[in-house]
């Protein structure tokens, strides 16, 4: 029944591109919403976006690295790293991230407008010279514009977990970006998702720290069970 | 097996801190790691003929430049190490680092010199990023193992903004990659390959791509406006991981633009990333010192004086020609043994007074006499003046500008009075203070005098004996080494 629209390009690309629009949807998402849980929720859905339109690309163009992109993607930033930091933010209580440095949420909406804005004229300007496909295009510029918003979340908020999850959403920007503009062989992929864990591992266990004072600290760190070093 | 031999020290070494159960045998273990890390690497630069690769592949890499940077590293992991024996002992007695934490401390610095070396081999540009994110990582655990507020938020800062202005180095990295495909059979990360057909590489596509690896190896070393994450780490963490993060950690960034330098200098786009680094260089030199200049936090200011000292090492850079880069090569060594040696001796004057502001520091040369003087003759040294390697360092830096710009020339020796005039002020505003005038007498204004411990004078006498012998004389093995590392980088 669906397998004739799989087969076909054209169908399977204006499927990626309102796929884009999703993501940018979930980027909104992350730049104005106050409750920690929904953040993470959104955070699993993008990435789950990105899951799909790897697979969908994959149907297109065929590249096995993007089949192992989207199992990566979904076994790491759909599953793992919500689950985890979901753990750490009911150990620390925080519910809700309502203050916000320098932006308000309306305002650092209509910034990112401007950064997509940017975002497409900056490339426009290097990519002329290449040939790199209408749809690859619009795949980079989307990157560049999730990496941008996801460093505005990581300006204008002020909890850590927050901040922690703009950094994600920056390295989601990232791999979209890399995903269209180049097939960067597999095991640097892996590498960056090495390196994403240990920081949101790192930085999680730092925001049960700010949140606390040192004795609390470190009794919750002990039931936690992160820190076993010890020496008596 | 030069990397695998790294490699196995370093695991070694994690294991048998690991499992050993006191904190002497913990830094007897990490000293022995540092040690075997500097052997190895003069080993290599004695025995072996370099450049080659490693690890049968083209991942791995070392060459003169890559040994130059591990051996400085190593130097200086050895000297904090030894430091830290008796530095560790004290943070613990006054309850600042939990013994709980120890072990923690020994493993995260031991694994921290693993991957700090390894970066520095790495040929292949995605695996250098990969390395470097890591010692951000690391290095950031050390920052907050005080576990106090202040420490962790400084921690916090210094991840978000060196990670984060990271991941822009990788769209750079992925630029660099789509560009390389278009003129080579395939793309390639790796430096080597880079470096060769860099002729033939767009200089337009190779300029975005500079710029935005640039970003992130900016903020890695502190670089204007990326700086702002450095005063407050390198002021927060112990004293011995201050020396690493300022004599080490700020080269990591810096070795990424020179080795991207010596790639763009062979094209058309030399002229314009040149006048970039340029820029930059003497805008941080001029935040750093203004930021110098009324600063009232002993570590704060030594903490701003390596945002000056990155911000000439850029100008170095960007005024490309061979003798700058010799000078700037040297400055490296200089600056990261200087800044050492001075942070040590605000580690012995925070234990002394428990606190690094300027009101707090009373009788210093009676008190520690020894961490008064490093700090006195630390302070001459980085501030350059003669016979201190940084004074040859920068004159030839600045030397070699004239011919470029002399505005900048002049500039810069504004910025670097004032730079002068800050350490001044800071010295004789605080050395100078006596309990005797300061009209707060009695028995609870007598400080005892903080016992340093062993170890703790050991590394701030051999650093300044050190940079007194290199200032006096240039060692020839040394001027050889800078000499090849030119030649390597395809200056000559």
């Amino acid at each position: 029944m669906i397998s004739p629209f799989l087969a076909d390009p054209a169908f399977l690309e204006n499927i990626i591109r309102i796929l884009f629009v999703f993501v940018l949807i979930t980027a909104a998402f992350t730049l104005s919403t106050r409750n920690i849980a929904s953040l993470l929720n959104v955070y699993a859905v993008q990435s789950l976006l990105l899951v799909l339109i790897a697979v969908f690309l994959y149907l297109i163009e065929g590249s096995q690295t993007l089949l192992a992109i989207a199992v990566l993607t979904l076994v790491s930033k759909v599953l793992l790293i919500p689950l985890f930091i979901n753990l750490i933010g009911e150990k620390i209580k925080i519910s809700r991230d309502l203050k916000f440095n320098y932006l308000e949420p309306t305002a650092s909406l209509i910034v990112s407008m401007g950064l997509i804005l940017l975002a497409y004229v900056f490339l426009s300007g290097f990519f002329s010279e290449f040939i790199l496909g209408k749809l690859f295009f619009m795949g980079a510029v989307i990157g560049l514009s999730l990496t941008l918003m996801g460093m505005l979340v990581i300006f204008s908020r002020r909890k850590v977990i927050t901040k922690a999850i703009g950094y994600l959403t920056m390295e989601n920007g990232v791999l979209l970006f890399g995903i269209f503009v180049a097939d960067l062989p597999f095991i640097i992929e892996i590498l960056i998702v090495i390196d994403l864990m240990i920081l949101v591992l790192l930085t999680t266990i730092l925001a049960i720290g700010i949140d606390s004072t040192i004795e609390e600290y470190h009794q919750r760190l002990q039931t936690l069970r992160i820190w076993s070093g010890r020496e008596d | 097996m030069i990397i695998f031999s790294y490699l196995a020290v370093g695991a070694i070494a994690l294991a048998l801190i690991m499992l050993s159960k006191s904190h002497r045998a913990m830094n007897a273990f990490f000293i022995l790691h540092t040690l075997a890390s500097l052997a190895i690497g003069v080993y290599v630069l004695l025995t072996t003929t370099v450049p080659i690769f490693e690890t049968g592949s083209e991942y791995f890499y070392v060459d003169h430049l890559s040994l130059y940077e591990a051996l400085i590293a190593a130097l200086l992991f050895f000297l904090a190490s030894v430091y830290a024996n008796g530095y560790v002992e004290s943070l613990m007695q006054a309850q600042e680092l939990h013994r709980n934490n120890l072990k923690i401390f020994y493993m995260v610095f031991s694994l921290l010199l693993t991957t700090v070396t390894l970066a520095f081999f790495s040929d292949n540009l995605a695996l250098f990023w990969i390395f470097a994110e890591l010692t951000t990582v690391f290095s950031a655990a050390l920052v907050a193992i005080l576990s106090a507020k202040e420490n962790i938020d400084a921690a916090i800062k210094y991840i978000f903004i060196a990670s984060g202005a990271m991941l822009f180095s990788f769209i750079g990295l992925i630029f660099l990659y789509t560009l390389s495909g278009e003129v080579l059979s395939s793309g390639t990360l790796n430096w080597t390959m880079l470096a060769k057909n860099a002729a033939i590489l767009s200089p337009k596509m190779l300029t975005a791509s500079f710029v935005f690896l640039f970003i992130g190896f900016a903020a890695k070393s502190g670089i204007f406006p990326f700086h702002t994450w450095l005063p407050d780490a390198h002021s927060k963490a112990p004293s011995a991981v201050s020396a690493i993060l300022s004599g080490v950690l700020l080269n990591i960034g810096m070795y990424g633009i020179l080795r991207m330098y010596a790639i763009v200098r062979q094209t058309q786009a030399e002229t314009m990333v040149s006048q970039f680094l340029l820029g930059f260089g003497l805008l941080t030199v001029a935040v750093a010192v203004l930021n110098m200049l009324l600063q009232k936090n002993l570590k704060m200011l030594i903490a701003f004086s390596s945002v000056e000292h990155m911000g000439i090492l850029l100008l170095g850079i960007g005024i490309g020609t061979p003798l700058a880069l010799f000078w700037t090569l040297f400055y490296i060594l200089a600056h990261s043994l200087t800044k050492a040696s001075l942070f040590f001796s605000a580690g012995i004057l925070h234990r002394q007074y428990e606190s690094n502001l300027i009101k707090d520091i009373k009788d210093v040369f009676s008190l520690q006499p020894i961490a008064g003087w490093g700090f006195v003759i630390g302070s001459f040294a980085i501030i350059g003046m003669p016979p201190f390697p940084i004074f040859s360092a920068k004159f030839f830096i600045l030397l070699e500008a004239f011919g470029f710009s002399k505005p900048l020339v002049f500039a810069v020796l504004l910025l670097l009075v004032i730079a002068s005039a800050a350490f001044a002020r800071f010295l004789i505003e605080a050395f100078t203070q006596s309990s005797k005038d300061a009209g707060t007498e009695g028995p609870e204004a007598l400080l005892l005098p903080y016992v340093v411990r062993n170890g703790m004078k050991f590394p701030i006498i051999s650093i300044l004996f050190i940079i007194l012998a290199l200032g006096v004389v240039f060692p020839e093995p040394l001027e050889n080494l800078l000499n090849i590392i030119v030649y390597e980088l395809g200056y000559l």
